[in-house]
């Protein structure tokens, strides 16, 4: 496996004025992420998993260890390049509109005008932006906010795409469309690594967890495997009658010498709101910014 | 060209941050008021002559200050307040180094800023060509620009070595200074040196110029004095300007009214015969009454001049304008870096000391007498006021305009010395420690 981040050791310890250390937010870390990964990184508050996200980043120095992303330190300007980022508050520029928000962005990247402008097209209709293009961002609701640093994050076509908090001030659509654009990008080659509260949003996109807690790795692994009871074997039938079932259950009983279990499986609240809010709407399947698909449409 | 479209990206964002968030507009405002009503309520002697002064000093002056301190500020604010509200953390995760991320945001400020300068300046120079339509003012007030030619005369550095050999000969020098101390008190001493010119005597001064003055050329002596202020009005005498080459056949005008402390006369060289001179001779001879009128003190290195047409009123108003924008660059820097440094309480506390600091840095290195010095506390504020005013010596915000007022060219070499001080070198050190600081600076919390 290629790895594209690779967290060695990792220590943070907060110092005051004096240089007192106050508080050990992350202690011995050892993480690695590999190429087209959706990495989860979970932790209740104060668990050192903001910390983590940003040494990751080069806002915080590590007291000691070491991380290597993209083969170069978080520091290399260059690996920046290659590198979106989604914070947990999207603090833009509330006199700039979307359009002249991803110009900016993509003026930072070094992108020519031609690209610039046809990826803030792509990606302010990605983000269902397109009707609020030329507004002030500071007259946006959260959630609109949001989408526009979805946006900023995906301007450069990122190999890693680190996202803090991603549905974070999104509604239940948002929340499904930040999940589709994830699986979209994973789909396209692309890293990411997010952190988030919401556990079945977490459960839904990523392929690998971390759980953090005081700044020790509690576990991590693949997410099936770390879920996965081994004790307990469930069998899916559709289309049976309740006396079918009964009669089903009985013989199961007899054949393992155990009482079984009969339940009807219940789709999630998202899945139902989603339902309900969509049924009888020609809603638009997410489709992902034609220049962050790597499979091209035939000829 | 991917640099600089990063650096411009910054710049533009900086540019829009300034003019939406009406930090601009309310600025213009100000400023529009400051050259508009300043000249209404600060009417000097109410002269053309005086009113032109104030427009260009006061006027000027103020709008310069005015726009120096706003500058400073806005420096301070625009990384503090971008690293205190977490939004610089959207930029630094971007592929753009700190200094360009600098360099953007200080090209935004000193545009910006030089914009503003400009438009100050249009409007004055409004003014003086509307009030030029009047006749008292066609009468009393020239736009010129002048070259100002001192008298060619020892420099005080010379002067105070020869001041201190002839002290050390007769045993006079004091035991508890050093050799460079005395001299630098020497030299100072004698730029500053009056010579005194009682009734019934003359005095001479000779000037060098390094080209040919044109034949048909007009020179103007000005001559700044002090006397008696009670008996000003018997002062009498009389100025004779000669070539070196024909000593002999001068050019005499007899000066009656002495009473302003300065004199200025035009000299047509047609007088000399269509002689191209290279050296002059300036002569005053004090005529009055030795019972009823005073000597006449005058300090040769900065009051005595000869004067020739430089360039236009215009271009020297240019000059101006490019020295204090490269002063107002020289801020946005230094504002820059404590933004940098500090949060936005302290970088703005410490940009007002500072420029405190520098206003009276000289001032205090003046007064500070050996006995201060004993005091470890006294050592220290006089190191940091020498320290600012060396650091600043070249960003004499004053100059320019004090120039403008008198008629007098700033010099090419004043300028390129603004330019590469106040515009270039000093503003490159305060990025790179910036960029250092960015760089090693944590810019999240936990």
């Amino acid at each position: 496996m290629n790895a594209i981040l690779e967290l060695h050791n990792l220590h943070k310890t907060f110092k005051d004025f004096w240089r007192r250390p106050v508080v050990e937010a992350v202690k011995g870390l050892n993480l690695t992420i590999n190429a087209g990964e959706v990495y989860g990184l979970l932790g209740p508050n104060g668990s050192g998993k903001s910390t983590t996200l940003k040494m990751i980043l080069g806002l915080l120095h590590p007291t000691s260890g070491s991380i290597r992303m993209l083969g170069a330190t978080p520091t290399d300007v260059a690996v920046k390049a290659r590198i979106g980022y989604l914070p947990e508050v999207s603090h833009l520029h509330a006199f700039l509109t979307p359009r002249e928000t991803l110009h900016y962005y993509a003026s930072l990247f070094g992108l020519p005008t031609a690209v610039a402008a046809q990826r803030t097209n792509e990606l302010l209709e990605m983000v269902g932006l397109t009707h609020a293009a030329d507004r002030a961002v500071g007259r946006f609701s959260k959630g609109m906010a949001r989408r526009v640093g979805v946006a900023q994050a995906l301007i450069n076509a990122p190999e890693l795409l680190i996202l803090d908090e991603p549905t974070s001030g999104l509604d239940p659509i948002g929340c499904r469309e930040m999940k589709d654009l994830v699986h979209l990008l994973a789909k396209n080659g692309v890293t990411v690594l997010m952190t988030s509260h919401l556990l079945a949003d977490v459960e839904d996109v990523c392929d690998r967890v971390a759980i953090l807690d005081r700044g020790s790795l509690r576990a991590e692994g693949p997410i099936h495997e770390l879920l996965r009871n081994p004790e307990v074997i469930r069998f899916s039938l559709e289309g049976l009658s309740s006396e079918e079932a009964s009669r089903l259950r009985e013989q199961l009983e007899v054949l393992a010498k155990r009482t079984v279990h009969q339940d009807y499986p219940a789709m999630s609240l998202e899945a139902f709101f989603l339902n309900v809010v969509n049924s009888g709407s020609a809603e638009k399947p997410f489709a992902i910014a034609p220049y962050l698909n790597s499979e091209k449409p035939p000829a | 060209m991917r640099t600089l479209r990063q650096i411009f990206g910054v710049t533009l964002v900086t540019l829009r941050a300034l003019v939406r968030t009406k930090t601009v507009p309310a600025l213009t405002l100000l400023l529009l008021l400051c050259v508009t009503l300043l000249p209404r309520l600060i009417t000097g002697d109410g002269t053309p002559a005086g009113a032109f002064k104030i427009l260009l000093t006061y006027t000027l002056g103020f709008a310069f200050g005015v726009l120096c301190l706003v500058t400073l500020i806005a420096a301070c604010g625009l990384f503090a307040a971008e690293i205190d509200s977490t939004r610089i953390h959207l930029t630094v995760v971007k592929p753009l180094t700190t200094f360009q991320l600098w360099l953007g945001k200080w090209l935004a400020l000193v545009l910006l800023a030089v914009t503003l300068l400009a438009g100050v300046y249009a409007l004055v120079y409004v003014q003086i060509t509307l009030s030029m339509r009047q006749p008292a003012w066609q009468e009393q007030v020239t736009l010129v620009s002048r070259h100002v030619v001192h008298p060619t005369l020892p420099s005080p550095q010379e002067e105070a070595r020869r001041v201190y050999d002839e002290m050390k000969r007769h045993s006079a020098l004091p035991t508890n200074r050093t050799e460079r101390q005395i001299l630098g008190t020497l030299a100072a001493r004698a730029h500053d040196r009056y010579d005194v010119i009682n009734p019934g005597e003359s005095l001479k001064w000779p000037f060098t110029f390094a080209q040919p003055l044109a034949t048909n050329s007009i020179v103007t002596v000005r001559i700044r004095f002090d006397t008696e202020y009670s008996t000003r009005s018997k002062v009498v005498g009389g100025c004779r300007l000669a070539t070196t080459a024909q000593p002999n056949e001068g050019v005499e005008v007899e000066l009656n009214d002495l009473t302003q402390n300065e004199i200025e006369f035009d000299v047509d060289l047609r007088a000399f015969n269509g002689i191209a001179p290279t050296g002059f001779e300036l002569a005053f001879q004090h005529r009055g009454d030795p019972d009823k009128s005073s000597g006449l003190m005058v300090r040769p290195r900065q009051d005595v001049v000869l004067l020739t047409t430089a360039t236009s009123f215009e271009a020297n108003l240019v000059r101006a304008l490019i020295v204090q924008g490269s002063i107002l660059a020289l801020l946005a820097a230094f504002g820059l870096m404590l933004g940098a440094c500090f949060s936005l309480p302290v970088a703005l506390f410490a940009a007002l000391i500072l420029l405190v600091v520098v206003q009276i840095g000289d001032v205090v290195v003046e007064i500070t007498s050996d006995e201060d010095k004993e005091l470890v506390s006294n050592r220290i504020g006089l190191w940091v006021s020498e320290g600012a005013t060396t650091l600043t010596a070249h960003a004499d915000a004053g100059a320019p305009l004090a120039a403008l007022a008198h008629g007098e060219v700033i010099g090419t070499e004043r300028i390129a010395q603004s330019l590469f001080w106040n515009g270039g070198l000093t503003p490159l050190l305060f990025a790179l420690v910036s960029a250092w600081i960015l760089r090693r600076r944590e810019l999240a919390n936990d």
